[in-house]
């Protein structure tokens, strides 16, 4: 008999709330987090909007203070949300032992993108182009200047497994450490991977979530310029409308989140409070295009089956998707073919939204916010809204949960995620 | 150089996000203050900038290994040997002592 995995504590930050209180209060309310881009200037950029998170200081989460200078904001965001997770479940070093706990985070593209490095850079290559007396990139000339100007550390904010490692030296976590860079669904993939640790048997609690912090010039230009990007500047709330037949792209955020996964006996054996059982895990690859989805969705369909069968549920079971939902055209319409493939007739009765209408694209972090709002759905028997949803896409068919968040008792719920490069991941949560 | 020590004292205190007051001469940075090797690296890069002079990225650790030869240096890397460090990389800017190269063909007794 293979033992259950428990989720007993989750931390969150998001541009919709800090925390699983605040964050759920703004779930619930259908409330938006995407405001005008206030991190740098972007007069000029077709998309000024994102999912900004406000008034982060890395400085109140980590131990020592001198870690802050360590970070990039996606691993503070990672640390900030493992910790809060962690104080949630309880957990304390009494009850496992360092070498069992693992560690498991979607990341994306860290540090150098992070805007202090960029202008860094950028200042570098200026003044070696003044020191040649010149108006082209020359690489010894920028080497000069970039040693002279960088701090030796800058180096560590860049390492994608970054984030990871400075949560399993937080949290004192021996076990195997894993940072997955599978984009936009990397976080689900995480917390997937996170599962299969504990089944195995190479870890009896898992740190699992994903972390991203892309509202940066780089990120937001190079989303833009593949044209996946809202360009409704003007009204930022409304800019994120998965679903809505006047959609016009997704919106980036920036956030983590972070669980706590934990082997059935040991939360047991602590009496922990559980906040959910983490049930099914799926996932696929298209192996397609690299950015377009099979139109057929069969892989995408295929991922949503195994993670039933994973977690010995069938389609009836299940009361609440939250969407991969990313408010592009393609997306919705694929993920819509999915569900409807994948849960056949139930597909007509089960309530669906995507969680990122509020708090826009948070890429490598999406579906690790979003397997927590489907657990929030769990508990309180509410399902999330999809805001902005005006006039259904006329090929989006389901009952996607338009504008107010609605009762509904629910056995089990899923969570979907898709990625750049074509995963297709999903996970499955029950009630305890 | 009572100067060059309080300069010290406040870069290891910013390095390390100390309070300056745990700084003292004798303070064993990393048994005492949780120094890690990175922090070094951090602590030249803000010295190179402080006193306006050029260190090659490799003299912090050829001037710890000629130091403290096969000693192990939790203990013994205090903020007086980070001044040390800095006077001499203040001399060698100023031409007043051999080439680095030369100087490290002799280590000293400390």
């Amino acid at each position: 008999m293979n033992e259950r995995v428990a989720i007993t504590g989750v931390g969150l930050v998001t541009p919709i709330g800090v925390g699983a209180d605040a964050f759920a209060e703004a779930l619930f309310a259908g409330r938006s987090g995407i405001g005008h881009v206030t991190a740098f200037r972007c007069e000029g950029l077709e998309t000024r909007i994102a999912g900004e998170v406000h008034d982060f200081d890395p400085v109140r989460w980590v131990d020592p203070p001198k870690t802050a200078k360590l970070l990039s904001r996606a691993a503070a965001f990672a640390m900030a949300a493992a910790s809060m997770a962690r104080s949630m479940s309880g957990l304390s070093p009494d009850h496992v032992a360092p070498q069992r706990i693992g560690v498991s985070i979607g990341a994306g593209g860290m540090g150098p993108t992070d805007i202090e490095l960029l202008a860094l850079q950028a200042e570098a290559v200026i003044d070696s182009a003044r020191d040649i007396g010149a108006d082209r990139f020359d690489v010894p000339a920028f080497a000069r200047r970039y040693r002279a100007a960088t701090n030796p550390l800058a180096m560590l904010k860049g390492l994608p497994n970054c984030a990871a490692a400075h949560v399993a030296i937080q949290q004192g976590a021996r076990g195997p450490n894993n940072t997955l860079a599978t984009a936009c669904s990397a976080g689900t993939q995480a917390i997937g991977e996170g599962l299969r640790q504990i089944q195995r048997g190479d870890a009896d609690v898992v740190f699992a979530g994903g972390t991203d912090a892309a509202v940066n010039p780089v990120s937001i230009l190079g989303f833009s310029l593949l044209g996946t990007l809202s360009r409704r500047n003007e009204v930022p709330g409304a800019a994120s409308r998965p679903f809505d037949r006047d959609r016009d792209g997704f919106v980036v955020g920036e956030g983590a989140a972070m669980l706590v996964l934990e082997r059935e006996s040991v939360a047991r054996a602590r009496g922990a409070t559980v906040l959910a059982e983490l049930a099914g895990y799926g996932v696929t690859c298209d192996a397609y295009r690299i950015t377009d989805e099979r139109p057929d969705a069969g892989e995408a369909a295929r991922a949503i089956r195994l993670c039933l069968e994973d977690g010995g549920a069938t389609a009836s079971d299940v009361g609440y998707i939250n969407a991969h939902g990313t408010g592009t055209h393609m997306n919705d319409i694929v993920e819509t073919r999915a569900i409807r493939q994948a849960l056949g007739t139930a597909a007509d009765s089960v309530g669906v939204s995507s969680t990122k209408s509020m708090i826009g694209h948070l890429l490598a972090a999406a579906g690790a916010v979003e397997l927590v709002a489907a657990v929030l759905a769990l508990r309180r028997g509410l399902l999330p809204p999809t805001i902005n949803l005006d006039t259904p896409d006329p090929e989006c068919d389901l009952d996607y949960t338009p504008w107010v968040a609605r009762p509904r008792h629910l056995d089990a719920a899923l969570s979907n995620s898709f990625g750049f490069g074509g995963q297709n991941a999903c996970l499955l949560v029950r009630g305890w | 150089m009572d100067d060059l020590a309080t300069l010290v004292r406040r870069l290891v205190a910013e390095t390390l996000v100390v309070d300056a007051e745990r700084v003292g001469p004798d303070t064993a940075l990393m048994a005492e203050l949780g120094a890690e090797s990175i922090d070094f690296l951090d602590l030249v890069f803000r010295l190179e900038e402080e006193l306006g002079v050029a260190i090659p990225f490799d003299r912090w650790s050829r001037y710890l290994a000629n130091r403290f030869p096969a000693q192990p240096v939790e203990q013994r890397l205090t903020a007086s040997v980070v001044k040390e460090f800095a006077e001499t990389m203040l001399q060698e800017a100023a031409g007043s002592v051999p080439p680095r190269d030369t100087l490290d063909g002799a280590r000293d007794s400390t």
